[in-house]
């Protein structure tokens, strides 16, 4: 059941590329939401994006951020990478304190370290029961 | 049915949509003869969730809306098990559900 001494070096960079590229998608996109105008109107929203630049970088780390995430589902279980993915609550919270300035709560430190701990007990677990990667126990 | 609480369903539903998505990503490296078909589906189904989330946040404040999409992370490994047929070890459950407390956490202080 312990196999988190055994994951190969392609996956694990396989999910810190998805958890960076995860992050910076965030920190975009929240950019550019905040960038639209404040309408109701989905046509004048719509304009609005196609004139703004910075959605064509949301576009690239979305495409990117595909092409990656299939290779790492190509070497484990999808209920094995998906939790990694939540690391990136854990970066975005990080990076708007020390880029942004933002403010950092005492329940949010709590809710880094508990994320961390639920982390670790995915990693402990057997990363592929299916398909060409899967090893017996 | 309330706008908050119909901005809920939205938010809940999107979280599954979601699931279904990965589901079908998943399927594309496991099938490889229908790779690409698997992918394209994957993808449209995505592209359902972000419309359905988009929608769910004119009733919703995203600070409300945002912790309820840690959800995603459950709803993944359910369907995982019952559409993959993955093996979820306890552990993994007990990290899946330190992961939805965590998220939760840090999302609704933000």
């Amino acid at each position: 059941m312990t196999a988190g001494a055994r994951i190969p070096v392609r996956l694990v960079i396989g999910l810190a590329v998805a958890i960076a590229l995860d992050t910076g998608l965030q920190l975009v996109w929240k950019t550019g939401i905040a960038e639209l105008p404040d309408t109701t109107s989905p046509w004048e929203l719509l304009v609005a994006v196609a004139r703004n630049p910075i959605f064509i970088l949301v576009a690239l780390f979305m495409g990117a951020q595909l092409v990656n995430w299939l290779k790492v589902l190509d070497h484990a279980d999808l209920s094995y990478a998906k939790p990694f993915t939540s690391l990136s609550y854990v970066t975005v919270c990080v990076l708007s304190v020390l880029l942004l300035g933002e403010r950092i709560a005492p329940l949010q430190i709590v809710g880094i370290v508990v994320v961390v701990a639920g982390v670790w007990c995915v990693s402990q677990t057997r990363r592929a029961s299916l398909g060409a990667e899967a090893e017996p126990e | 049915m309330s706008p908050t609480a119909f901005g809920v369903l939205l938010v809940v539903v999107s979280t599954m949509v979601e699931g279904f998505g990965q589901t079908f990503l998943k399927k594309s490296s496991l099938d490889l003869d229908r790779r690409r078909q698997w992918i394209l589906v994957g993808v449209a189904i995505l592209i359902v969730e972000i419309v359905l989330y988009s929608a769910a946040l004119r009733f919703l404040a995203v600070s409300t809306a945002f912790p309820i999409t840690s959800l995603s992370f459950v709803m993944v490994t359910l369907l995982s098990r019952w559409l993959l047929g993955e093996e979820i070890a306890p552990l993994r459950w007990a990290g899946v559900g330190l992961i939805l407390v965590g998220t939760s956490l840090i999302v609704a202080q933000a």
